[in-house]
């Protein structure tokens, strides 16, 4: 029941928030009651902890001897720093939001409110089914935001691949359901059978963007800084937490490694991309894909406790840098503290996410430590820069009260989940790998302003699927579905013809010569 | 007062009699009440069951008698008959938006009429007959009087008509089988017979090319109505033949015929939906897929069978409505609908648009729509069988989802600069809204219509039980 009434609280309060905009669109406390609603929602998962495991079943759909599950959702220990983390975003979204340039909004606060539901709903989906349905709400609520404001053929083409990928992921996760059928069970997140973990893998790298590699997210430009961060963070914490639920048994299949090898790319080009992007907004999708991409090595190591540390941290450490709209010294040395949470060093949220539960990874570990070190770098880098961001001296004063609080709630929450409430926390993990990244961080930081190839390249430039040649995988792809295209004109042109007749005696002559073969 | 002649002879005698009113306001109007009067008599009066109204005492009899041929609804028929006629009033409303009700009402309720009449008649093999005067009396709905018949449209004719004596030949080698149950060879020739006179009905593959090129010629809507309102009697019509043959029921190579059947079509017409750059035909390959699903659905065991049967019929029913309906509105502003003509059009029709690309997704199962419950459940049997089965049935949905993807494309790809123009009236923006809005219900809620459709089953005498 606690799940329900937090997330309708969620969505009352988005309600609220139209309906005031609608009545009284000068109306001034909007921003109080989007904030105050937050804070309760915020407050309200928090409480969440004390009670796990949480269930809640929304709908069993009838008959039950056709429809085998049901909408239901589960907080656990797994799920919980996650739904805490997008609790966190979105409060972080309405508190921030006094620094922008369109504040008041109310719309893209109950939009985020929204997603902020549907992210929660997502993380504690207790089946595919549930998620499935959830996926689906944010990918239509995502291709909408998207579209209305795409301009252009090209953009729009994005838009619409990106939804592509996403629909890809839908379908994976999908055929792992059948696969665990057809092992005799209908499958729930708690007890995920071995078999399906690699298409549930595959399932979250498509729609984060991971396997095969390319870019889900359209051009981050047209997209605002509040709104567009819990867009592309929701949605990524919906699809991360496919890799908390992957069965660690599932790291024994033979396609482990090329899948982690996959992955390892994957990483260390998210985290170069990161590095020489030219700000925070326009370097977003590769972090996302960086640290999604630790998060998806984490599960193929059979480690979706690292998975869950990687994902929080995507979301926390990413939120706060995102939302960052006003550069001010001390607001860059605020965020500076948040890279402790992507460290990996013992007691910080990722200290769980070196660990490995299979020992035939070696070969990959270079380029995690490496992409772990460009995220570090990136990060330090990005939070120190004042373009796209105002300056804070001239916000007024509430908003100079309120901005740097907004952004030290997800820093704030991240130092938390490194000590208290989920698996994870409390935890040394592996010291070696976390050393060695933080060691090789501070040295591509300094080299960055010394070395021409560490200069961040124009936003024009930026070319990010033909990076590490897979615009030849696209480009096949392209040409499979051209000749494709041809064989299926030829043969409709062939059975639409006159000569289509014949075509039809012979299925008749067919299909009665293997009929009659048959006995009935 | 019998119920035949309330479900089948008033609605085909209204249906002659509106050939003469030419005021296209009236006609949709008065043909939606009727349709939806007649769905709502279903749902509350039962048949063959004595109402008692103080001394007013009401019963509908079950069976009328015409030209020494019974009519007969039986009380199991009513929730069929209030999901049947309810749709038929959706269709008919619907028309409104289209310009097309002095042919869809008087020829649609005619061809329902007709239709009803095939599921009642017996002896049953008179359903053939009927079924070929419904087929020819959608020949004038689906082409003007002042318009050539195109290859679609004869092949159409050609087809269904081929498929009437297969079923007459082979209803009278069944009674033989009946009197002599031994004979093997009279069995397999009877259900190869049967079976190709389905295939012609159903449009089974290859038999099924007449669909996209009846699209591309015919008017978007009314081609709709004639798409759910065949396959979906002929099914019943054929879930007939299962229920009164024991041996067939039990047929170990019919349910394979029926499964192999299903998933080709499923794949084919996913497969050719992918390449498809014109909006109608993508319609006609959905269609065919939803015959796929029927036939993949009448594979699995007979007590999942004929839920699942019953259960596709809605979904598929509402998102062919949204489909026709989108699909008009286009084709009244653009004429010719290629990719090539409708190509950034969703900014000036964003909701015909978006009730395209929905009802497309619908069938392809994209969750949270109508369509999804039950193709879910239905790929959830194939895998508790094979998976290779499931794994077919994932290329098929992943065709379909390829084709709307595709259109998707097409209709958001404007021009740099263009806006949003917002060119649709608000009757349409309204009725596509709300049809849109029911396949979302119907995706989160499949069991809102478990009241009606749960008792469906309960038609057949002997499959499913």
């Amino acid at each position: 029941m606690l799940i329900l009434v937090t997330i309708l609280f969620f969505f009352l309060v988005a309600l609220a928030l139209v309906v005031l905009n609608w009545l009284r669109p000068k109306f001034r406390y909007t921003w109080l009651i989007a904030a105050v609603g937050t804070l309760f929602g915020w407050l309200a998962v928090l409480t969440w902890q004390f009670r796990l495991p949480l269930k809640f079943h929304l709908v069993q759909w009838q008959p039950t001897t056709i429809f085998l599950e049901s909408i239901s959702f589960t907080a656990d220990s797994l799920s919980w720093p996650f739904a805490f983390s997008i609790a966190t975003i979105v409060f972080a979204v309405i508190l921030t939001a006094v620094a922008r340039e369109n504040f008041p909004a109310p719309i893209p606060w109950a939009a985020t409110l929204v997603l902020g539901g549907l992210g929660l709903l997502a993380v504690i989906a207790d089946n595919p089914l549930t998620l499935l349905m959830v996926w689906a709400a944010i990918d239509l609520t995502e291709i909408i935001a998207q579209l209305r404001s795409a301009h252009g053929p090209q953009l729009s083409d994005k838009v619409v691949a990106a939804f592509a990928a996403r629909v890809a992921g839908i379908g994976m996760l999908l055929w792992a359901s059948m696969v665990s059928i057809n092992l005799g069970a209908p499958m729930d997140f708690q007890n995920a059978p071995p078999q399906a973990g690699l298409y549930l893998l595959i399932a979250a790298g498509l729609r984060l963007g991971v396997l095969p590699l390319h870019l889900p997210y359209a051009s981050e430009s047209a997209i605002r800084r509040g709104f567009g961060t819990s867009l592309r963070l929701v949605s990524a914490a919906a699809s991360l937490i496919l890799l908390a639920r992957i069965p660690p048994s599932s790291a024994d299949s033979v396609f482990t490694p090329y899948l982690l090898s996959l992955v390892a790319l994957a990483a260390v080009y998210g985290g170069w991309m990161w590095l020489r992007s030219p700000n925070e907004l326009a370097a977003r999708p590769f972090w996302l894909i960086g640290l999604a991409s630790l998060a998806m090595a984490s599960a193929l190591r059979g480690n979706p406790v690292g998975a869950t540390a990687w994902s929080c941290a995507l979301l926390l450490s990413g939120s706060a840098l995102f939302l960052s709209s006003a550069h001010h010294i001390w607001l860059a040395r605020i965020l500076w503290i948040s890279l402790i949470g992507i460290t990996g060093l013992p007691f910080t949220l990722t200290a769980t996410g070196w660990g490995s539960n299979t020992s035939s990874t070696w070969f990959v570990w270079p380029f995690l430590v490496l992409a772990q070190a460009l995220l570090l770098a990136g990060y330090l880098r990005h939070s120190t820069r004042s373009t796209k961001r105002e300056s804070f001296k001239l916000l007024d004063r509430g908003a100079k009260i309120i901005h740097p609080f907004g952004i030290a709630i997800p820093i704030g929450t991240l130092l938390l989940l490194g000590f208290w409430g989920w698996e994870g926390a409390q935890k040394t993990g592996p010291i070696l790998p976390s050393l060695v990244g933080v060691i090789m961080g501070g040295i591509v930081l300094w080299l960055a302003p010394r070395q021409r190839i560490f200069t961040p390249v124009q936003p024009h430039w930026v070319r990010p699927a033909a990076a590490f040649g897979t615009d030849w995988f696209f480009r096949g792809l392209s040409g499979l579905y051209q000749g494709a295209s041809r064989l299926s004109k030829s043969l409709s042109e062939v059975l639409e013809s006159d000569g289509g007749f014949m075509w039809t005696i012979l299925f008749i002559v067919l299909f009665i010569s293997l009929l009659t073969q048959g006995t009935l | 007062m019998s119920a035949p002649l309330i479900w089948i002879i008033i609605p085909g005698v209204f249906g002659i009699f509106a050939l003469l009113i030419t005021n296209q306001r009236i006609l949709f109007f008065l043909g939606g009440v009727l349709a939806l009067l007649l769905a709502f008599i279903a749902i509350i009066i039962p048949i063959d069951t004595a109402l008692q109204f103080g001394n007013l005492s009401l019963k509908i009899a079950p069976a009328i008698e015409i030209l020494g041929r019974r009519l007969v609804l039986i009380p199991a028929d009513g929730p069929l008959l209030a999901i049947f006629y309810g749709l038929v009033a959706m269709w008919l409303f619907g028309a409104v938006l289209t310009k097309t009700s002095n042919r869809l009402v008087p020829l649609g309720l005619l061809i329902s009429s007709l239709m009803i009449a095939s599921i009642a008649v017996e002896p049953f093999l008179y359903a053939a007959i009927l079924i070929e005067i419904a087929v020819l009396l959608a020949i004038p709905l689906l082409l003007p009087l002042n318009k050539t018949p195109g290859p679609g449209l004869m092949r159409f004719l050609i087809y269904q008509t081929l498929g009437m004596p297969f079923i007459l030949i082979a209803g009278w080698m069944l009674a033989g089988v009946e009197s002599s149950p031994g004979d093997l060879d009279l069995a397999v020739q009877s259900a190869t017979i049967l079976g190709l006179g389905f295939a012609f009905l159903l449009a089974l593959f290859p038999l099924y090319i007449w669909l996209p090129m009846l699209a591309e010629e015919a008017s978007p809507y009314n081609i709709g109505f004639i798409f759910w309102i065949m396959p979906t009697i002929t099914i019943i019509f054929g879930l007939g033949f299962l229920d009164r043959y024991a041996w067939l029921r039990a047929s170990e190579s019919l349910q394979q015929a029926l499964s192999i059947g299903g998933i080709i079509m499923v794949v084919t017409s996913g497969l050719w939906s992918a390449f498809q750059r014109h909006l109608s035909r993508q319609m006609a390959y959905a269609v065919v897929a939803e015959t796929g699903f029927s036939l993949l659905a009448l594979s699995l065991p007979p007590e999942k069978a004929i839920q699942f049967v019953f259960l596709l019929i809605i979904p598929r029913s509402l998102a062919l409505l949204v489909w026709a309906l989108s699909l008009t509105r286009l084709h009244e502003n653009v004429g010719l609908l290629r990719f090539s003509n409708v190509t950034g059009l969703a900014r000036k029709y964003p909701f015909a648009s978006a009730g395209l690309i929905l009802a497309h997704l619908s069938v392809a199962g994209f969750p949270l729509l109508a369509g999804f419950p039950v193709r879910i459940a239905l790929w959830e049997g194939l895998a508790a069988e094979s998976l290779g089965m499931a794994f077919w049935f994932l290329i098929g949905i992943f065709g379909l989802l390829t084709g709307a993807i595709r259109t998707l494309a097409v209709l958001v790809k404007a021009p740099q600069g263009t806006g949003w123009e917002f060119q649709e009236p608000s009757t349409t923006s309204i009725i596509i809204g709300f049809a849109v809005i029911s396949l979302f219900i119907l995706g989160i809620f499949p069991q809102i219509f478990r009241p009606l459709v749960g008792n469906l089953p309960a038609m057949f005498e002997h499959f499913g039980k």
